[in-house]
């Protein structure tokens, strides 16, 4: 039993803040339309500059926050300036492709940089604290709070897109580009604007993840089709959507936990022998080729 | 007959162009003969390989302008089906090359039913979801060795063997594999004036229009991306040959279904010559970058920082490739 | 003037002829070129690190003459019955890559027309390598490579000095029948219904799998339950749900298969998870590192794992002590499993280089074949070198032996490795059962 509460509350924290990776890339493509390949890649140096700013200010990783959103933003908009500002004129080959050589310039960079070795969070003020929810059952300080704040960050990120003007603004793009630069809304800089909020949802996530993963420069491509399977299960361009499509896809990454779980109740020795957790998220990407094929709008989106 | 023609009907291509390639043919044919390293020997079969990887790619990537990053499983299945066929039944290559292609083909038509519903970003996503997913697969079926894989022991299968495409030396390698090179050019020089290239074109311009036409763009689609896979699976196959070592990791991965894209796309998609001038660039590329910077440890990754450098360039300001700047350049000269 | 210029010319040109007709290998006798494949990039560079430091320090002594140190190797310069010539290693970076291995092996022995090859750390590239080694008939020593299977190919021009995961699993089973016995230094005899589940995690590489597979074969050898086993992703960067799915079995005895950046994860996890089973062992590899070491420190107390050398081994032999002096001035570490090994392994490399006199292959194949190299001249605790010939592991060595340590606290509060298996070396009493976290 307690196998099966355990995994269902791992599934469920790890989705919160798998929904907050997914939030930037629904904002994009809401926004412009276009798809990021680089999105992980953003996550990844969102966890680099989390951990760095740690171990060289001397603070607990949480509070790192600022500092990765900044870099966050900033990255999204250089970027936007820099390079997808053309690729967005060409064809879609074009697009797909570009966004897959700053993926591939972005990982490579951080691997001169970084070099290729896992680095992780040792000190901090919840490092090797948990909860003890009973059953045995230990949840890590640090993925509590990770999760916490994720929510708020969400939560912000959905105000400011609905009751702020900047954020009005972005939605009406989102919806019409034409018409709200009717509106004289200025279309380059709403799409550099999704660059930016977008970029900086994606770097608070990697800095709170790096509280309890460890970051090497080649974990972005999991995250980027993780973040993709989110989106597309909850409507490219649906905020709400990609928090509970985080949700679901946070406990479809459990999926070993609860075979375990069936395996020990019916104590069917079938069951144990079959390799589940090599299929980890395998079954995310499976989840995602159903969706996009069976129900391309999928939960909330209003895109096709 | 008339396919034969069609084949060998370079007419429609500028009389430099046939020169050039005409020379730089000889210039292949002849390499061997020349004193070289063997590594420049395995650069050339890579640059061979990677260029027929790059025209399968081509045809439903270029031509149909679908860009397809899951190639890498159909390396896969061609792989592991020779490799399978000739430990456990001693099949040679050229009977489990065809069975693989077959295989590979069949898996296509499978996924190809779904997947050409998807357009763009989707369609890009799920291919390299399936992709994942059948490397997952193999990495835990115990047939194919799993994460071991399945090695072809020198002693159990002596060198040299023709039939089972086993041989100690790379040049009888380097002339098999560019004896498929030049079949691989012959094919889509007719493919292009096949009715389904036609089709393909029509399609890639608009697509609505193709199917007021009466093209049935559902099944255009998934045909030539058989077609793809076919290719695929032949280099797939003679790779296992070759490299003698099979393992998921090492041959399925996402890597391999990138550099096959972005080969294709940096020469020229949708061009007969492009991939090729695509792998004449990026192999030779990485592989001195890689020579060069070798074990000095401190500059992991330029060659791909490099590559990804020039793709981002070329995406921004000649998505058409190499040979886009090509044929603009030649339209500024006419004019 | 023009007499001149012709006489000049035809001076160059003799030069030139001469040049051409002076067989290069007339210099070359100077040197003998040994290619060595490790993974220099990539996951584990901290290995290759260690492993090219340990092989750079034998070809060193190898090179010089000093004395005081009791190896056959160290008491001439270069090879002797060679004329003296000198090892050269030509350092190639695999990259964790078995394709790449290869490529590097071809490269080597075309183009740098290496004498023989020492490699690869990962038996996934070891085995890929040996492949090429055995197509062109060029001998390959393999130090540290443990899958069982890389012997069992048959190959004619592969040998291993180091014993593999076979032997070390079953010291592993040894140890726990000997605490059901009361044999274990420390330890009163534990019930096995105490120590009867078994669970094992292990990478899922080439190594991996063999070692997963000889586990399941112990435990039913040697009546054990594995109540739980699976191959995990070596990349992960998160392995949660694998620790639960361990901690759910309830195991009392946990065995892992980890390289360095997974094993430093792995019990990270375990910790978090407060994972409370009673033996945890690593098969050596990442368990062994000094980076494990580093970042775990003291949580790491009560763990087991397989190795081949620690520093303790200093005590029982001197030589160990002296080497291991040698290599801590270099690299500021103590010798480990990695660097032992692959310093054992070139020192094997220029025993058989010396018994066979000549760098023809079938002459340093025969040399390989008859060596025997005393225990008393290897850093290692082993009986001595001396390879199979006959039988299906052609190729091995079979005076290897394993040893399993236990990371405990000594009495200036450091972690240190202590012995506990075999019993005769023990050099401390066991913990037993794990502390916990």
């Amino acid at each position: 039993m307690d196998i099966l509460v355990g995994s269902l509350f791992a599934g469920l924290l790890i989705g919160m803040i798998l929904a907050l990776v997914a939030l930037g890339l629904t904002i994009i493509f809401g926004v412009m339309d276009i798809v990021n390949f680089a999105h992980g890649e953003f996550l990844m140096i969102g966890m680099y500059t989390g951990l760095l700013t740690a171990q060289g200010l001397g603070i607990d990783p949480l509070f790192t926050l600022p500092a990765a959103a900044f870099v966050g933003f900033l990255l999204g908009i250089i970027c936007y300036f820099g390079f997808i500002k053309f690729i967005i004129r060409g064809p879609m080959v074009a697009q797909l492709l570009g966004t897959f050589g700053l993926m591939l310039l972005l990982r490579n960079l951080a691997l001169l940089i970084f070099g290729s070795e896992d680095r992780a969070v040792h000190t901090g003020l919840l490092v090797d604290k948990s909860f003890d929810i009973g059953m045995g059952i230990i949840v890590p300080a640090t993925k509590l709070a990770a999760a916490g704040l994720s929510v708020v960050a969400f939560f912000a990120v959905w105000l400011l897109m609905h009751r702020t003007r900047v954020g009005k603004a972005l939605t009406a793009t989102a919806l019409d580009a034409q018409g709200a630069r009717y509106m004289g809304i200025p279309t380059e800089r709403m799409n550099a604007l999704a660059w930016g909020i977008g970029g900086a949802s994606v770097t608070i996530a990697g800095a709170l993840l790096v509280n309890f993963w460890s970051v090497n420069p080649f974990i972005g491509l999991l995250f980027t089709m993780i973040a993709f399977a989110i989106v597309a299960l909850g409507g490219f361009g649906s905020i709400p959507g990609a928090f509970f499509a985080g949700l679901v896809v946070g406990l479809i990454t459990e999926i070993p936990g609860f075979w375990d779980f069936f395996s020990y109740t019916f104590d069917a020795e079938w069951m144990m022998d079959v390799p589940m957790t090599s299929f980890k998220y395998m079954w995310v990407y499976v989840a995602y080729f159903l969706i996009v094929v069976f129900r391309p709008r999928g939960l909330f989106g209003w895109k096709q | 007959m008339e396919a034969i023609k069609n084949a060998l009907d370079f007419s429609d291509s500028p009389r430099i162009d046939l020169i050039v390639a005409g020379a730089i043919g000889i210039a292949i044919i002849a390499f061997p003969l020349f004193p070289h390293s063997s590594f420049a020997m395995s650069t050339m079969i890579q640059f061979l390989m990677f260029s027929l990887y790059g025209m399968g790619w081509n045809t439903i990537g270029g031509y149909g302008g679908q860009v397809d990053l899951g190639k890498a499983q159909y390396v896969g299945i061609g792989a592991y089906t020779t490799a399978v066929m000739l430990i456990r039944w001693d099949v040679p290559f050229w009977f489990s090359m065809p069975i693989g292609m077959c295989l590979s083909v069949g898996w296509s038509f499978i996924i190809g039913y779904p997947l050409f519903r998807l357009k763009g970003h989707y369609f890009a996503i799920a291919t390299i979801a399936t992709s994942l997913v059948l490397k997952d697969l193999f990495e835990v079926w115990d047939y194919v060795g799993a994460s071991r894989g399945i090695e072809i022991s020198p002693i159990e299968f002596p060198t040299p063997d023709f039939m089972r495409l086993l041989f100690r030396d790379d040049i009888y390698y380097f002339y098999v594999i560019l004896g498929f090179f030049f079949l691989g050019i012959l094919y889509i020089n007719w493919f292009r004036r096949s009715r389904l290239g036609f089709q393909l074109r029509s399609i890639k311009d608009n697509e609505d229009v193709a199917r007021s036409l009466g093209i049935n763009v559902h099944w255009a689609k998934i045909k030539t991306y058989a077609i793809a896979t076919a290719f695929v699976s032949m280099v797939g196959s003679f790779h296992a040959c070759y490299v003698k070592n099979i393992e998921p990791e090492d041959t399925m991965s996402l890597d391999i279904s990138i550099l096959i894209a972005l080969m294709a796309m940096l020469g020229g998609a949708g061009s007969l010559w492009g991939p090729i001038i695509g792998a004449g660039i990026l192999i030779p590329l990485k592989s001195y970058l890689k020579e060069w910077l070798g074990a000095q440890a401190g500059l992991v990754g330029i060659d791909l920082i490099l590559y990804a450098i020039i793709i981002m360039l070329i995406s921004a300001f000649e998505p058409r490739g190499v040979w886009g700047i090509v044929e603009k350049f030649r339209r500024k000269r006419r004019k | 003037m023009k007499a001149l210029v012709k006489f000049w010319k035809s001076i160059l040109l003799a030069l030139l002829l001469l040049a051409f007709l002076v067989p290069a290998g007339a210099w070359a006798a100077e040197e003998i070129k040994i290619g060595v494949i490790y993974p220099l990039t990539g996951g584990a560079a901290a290995a290759g690190r260690e492993l090219r430091a340990g092989a750079e320090l034998a070809a060193k002594i190898a090179n010089s003459t000093m004395a005081d140190l009791p190896m056959t190797m160290a008491q001439n310069s270069g090879v002797k019955s060679l004329g003296g010539a000198k090892i050269k290693l030509i350092f190639k970076d695999h990259e964790g890559n078995p394709t790449l291995g290869a490529d590097q092996a071809k490269k080597l022995i075309l183009d740098d027309k290496v004498d023989g090859i020492l490699g690869c750390y990962f038996s996934s590239v070891t085995k890929t390598v040996s492949a090429v080694c055995e197509q062109y008939g060029i001998p390959m020593i393999n130090g540290s490579s443990t899958s069982p299977a890389l012997t069992e190919r048959g190959f004619k021009w592969f040998w291993r000095t180091t014993p593999h995961d076979k032997w070390f699993t079953k010291d592993l089973f040894e140890l726990l029948v000997g605490l059901t016995e009361g044999k274990v230094k420390g330890v009163k005899a534990i019930p096995k219904k105490d120590i009867i589940n078994v669970a094992s995690a292990c990478e899922k590489t080439e190594w991996g799998s063999h070692v997963s597979a000889l586990i399941k074969d112990f435990c039913k050898e040697y009546k054990f339950k594995l109540r739980k086993s699976f191959l995990y992703a070596a990349k992960s960067a998160d392995l949660s749900s694998e620790v639960r799915s361990l901690k759910a079995s309830r195991a009392d005895v946990m065995l892992f298969a980890s390289y360095t950046s997974d094993a430093i994860l792995m019990v990270k996890t375990l910790k978090a998870q407060k994972a409370k089973p009673k033996i945890i062992w690593g098969q050596d590899a990442g368990f062994e590192k000094p980076e494990f070491r580093q970042t775990l420190g003291d949580s790491i107390s009560g763990i087991l794992t397989r190795t081949v050398f620690l520093p303790k081994v200093v005590e029982i032999k001197k030589l160990a002590g002296q080497v291991n002096d040698m290599y801590k001035r270099k690299t500021g570490n103590d010798l480990g499993g990695a660097s032992a090994r692959a310093f054992t392994g070139l020192q094997t490399w220029v025993a058989v280089l010396e018994k066979a006199g000549s760098t023809k292959p079938a002459d340093i194949q025969a040399a390989a074949n008859a060596i025997y190299i005393p225990g008393k001249e290897l850093v290692v605790p082993w009986q001595g070198i001396k390879f199979a010939t006959t039988g299906n592991e052609m190729g091995q060595n079979v005076l290897g032996s394993g040893l399993i340590g236990q990371y405990q606290k000594n009495k200036e509060g450091k972690i240190e490795l202590e012995i506990v298996y075999p019993f005769d070396v023990s050099s401390a009493d066991m913990i037993f059962p794990f502390a916990g976290f």
